[in-house]
């Protein structure tokens, strides 16, 4: 098997940036969120301009994922009670989603990317729940945008891709260690890259670049971790796939430093079932879902 | 400690119940009713210290492998999890109960 050196992480991501760039409203966003003199009202009037992704925000809110008892019908009521960065990351993770179409099938099932992405992002918030952290919209969008490196490669070297997908289908190994053997790198660095690329703050971008290997991480080691286990709980529940055929090794360092007890789990598999279809009803819906 | 799922009303709590900001919910000595479970809940919390041998019932009941499941379905399922975990230690605590979750999990699914 050829080695191809001059491949590198900053390679991977050269080009992807700017043909699949984040929708330009995303950055608008971003910016008014940033700006000391927004109101709700100015951030909710960016949202509103996408319909599609409005309906979607809704459709969430009014999830049980956010247990709210009165009906959310308007952004700025979304933005009100779920918080201005809670609805960013969340136009984030929706935005995403849009960007990447059209990879040959034989490669990936987008549907299966995505629900696997969104079984992790369940259970990394679930996790962080318990971790009792705070503003947990960010755990939720790491672990939808877990995979994206993968994405990237997809498109970017889709015959090494392919390759590696049916070398570890005949050897049963570990996709992203195959990755890493190939290229010296794997698809959460790659997804690291990308995300920095388009300025998602490190919050989010550091802890998907870790996910397979905490020791990396610096500025968010909980995150790091928080996403690991989700990403291992989302693969023992064999919701979606991202192309990884067997549960990733649980990394025994960030198991100790979660502190969770075992007897959590079947409390957290039993809300990830509960609140799965309807997550993935909200992100998926048609026009149906303005309501 | 008790888990939420495991508490039944009547029980008497040992020790206070808190929420993440310690704020007292319900302090020690209150008896369980219905309602305190999903007070619990909304505030997240999880476990619970109760008196009496409710302790070591919880114990037993930690571990239920349900009957009515077809054993040959849970013995396929069994195989496809030892299968999927390969590269992890199946003695590890979290990766037991994770694998025993979801043998039953897909076993009941299967049914």
């Amino acid at each position: 098997m050829l080695r191809k050196p001059q491949l590198s992480v900053e390679h991977m991501v050269e080009d992807v940036s700017t043909i699949h760039s984040l929708p330009l409203f995303y950055s608008q966003l971003s910016e008014a969120i940033d700006h000391p003199r927004s109101s709700i009202g100015d951030i909710a009037k960016i949202i509103a301009e996408d319909q599609g992704l409005t309906a979607r925000i809704l459709k969430l809110a009014n999830s049980p994922l956010f247990g709210y008892f009165s009906k959310i019908d308007t952004i700025t009521q979304a933005v009100t009670i779920i918080g201005v960065l809670q609805v960013r990351d969340l136009a984030l993770a929706l935005s995403v989603m849009d960007v990447f179409k059209g990879i040959p099938e034989d490669l990936v099932n987008m549907e299966q990317f995505w629900k696997h992405s969104i079984a992790t992002g369940l259970a990394s918030r679930l996790l962080a729940t318990s971790q009792r952290e705070s503003n947990l919209e960010r755990f939720f969008v790491a672990g939808i945008l877990h995979d994206v490196g993968r994405l990237v490669m997809y498109v970017k070297v889709p015959q090494l891709c392919l390759e590696l997908l049916e070398q570890c289908r005949a050897t049963g190994s570990l996709l992203h260690r195959a990755e890493r053997e190939r290229l010296g790198f794997d698809h959460a660095e790659v997804g690291c890259a990308l995300l920095k690329r388009w300025k998602i703050p490190p919050r989010v971008a550091e802890p998907v670049g870790t996910h397979h290997d905490s020791r990396k991480g610096d500025q968010y080691p909980r995150e790091g971790g928080i996403l690991h286990f989700a990403d291992v709980i989302a693969h023992a529940l064999q919701i979606g796939n991202s192309g990884e055929v067997f549960v990733p090794e649980l990394d025994q360092g960030v198991w100790d430093r979660l502190q969770i007890s075992s007897f959590y789990l079947p409390t957290l598999v039993k809300q990830v079932d509960d609140t799965y279809e309807q997550t993935v009803s909200a992100l998926f819906g048609g026009d149906d879902a303005a309501r | 400690m008790v888990h939420i799922d495991n508490l039944t009303p009547g029980m008497v709590l040992s020790r206070n119940v808190c929420d993440r900001s310690g704020r007292m919910l319900l302090p020690a000595g209150a008896e369980l009713t219905e309602k305190h479970f999903s007070i619990f809940r909304m505030w997240g919390v999880l476990e619970v210290e109760v008196a009496g041998d409710a302790i070591v019932e919880d114990a037993e009941t930690a571990a239920p492998l349900s009957q009515e499941i077809d054993p040959e379905l849970l013995a396929e399922a069994r195989a496809e999890m030892e299968r999927l975990f390969i590269y992890n230690d199946p003695e590890h605590p979290a990766i037991k109960e994770l694998m025993r979750i979801c043998t039953e999990r897909r076993a009941t699914r299967a049914a």
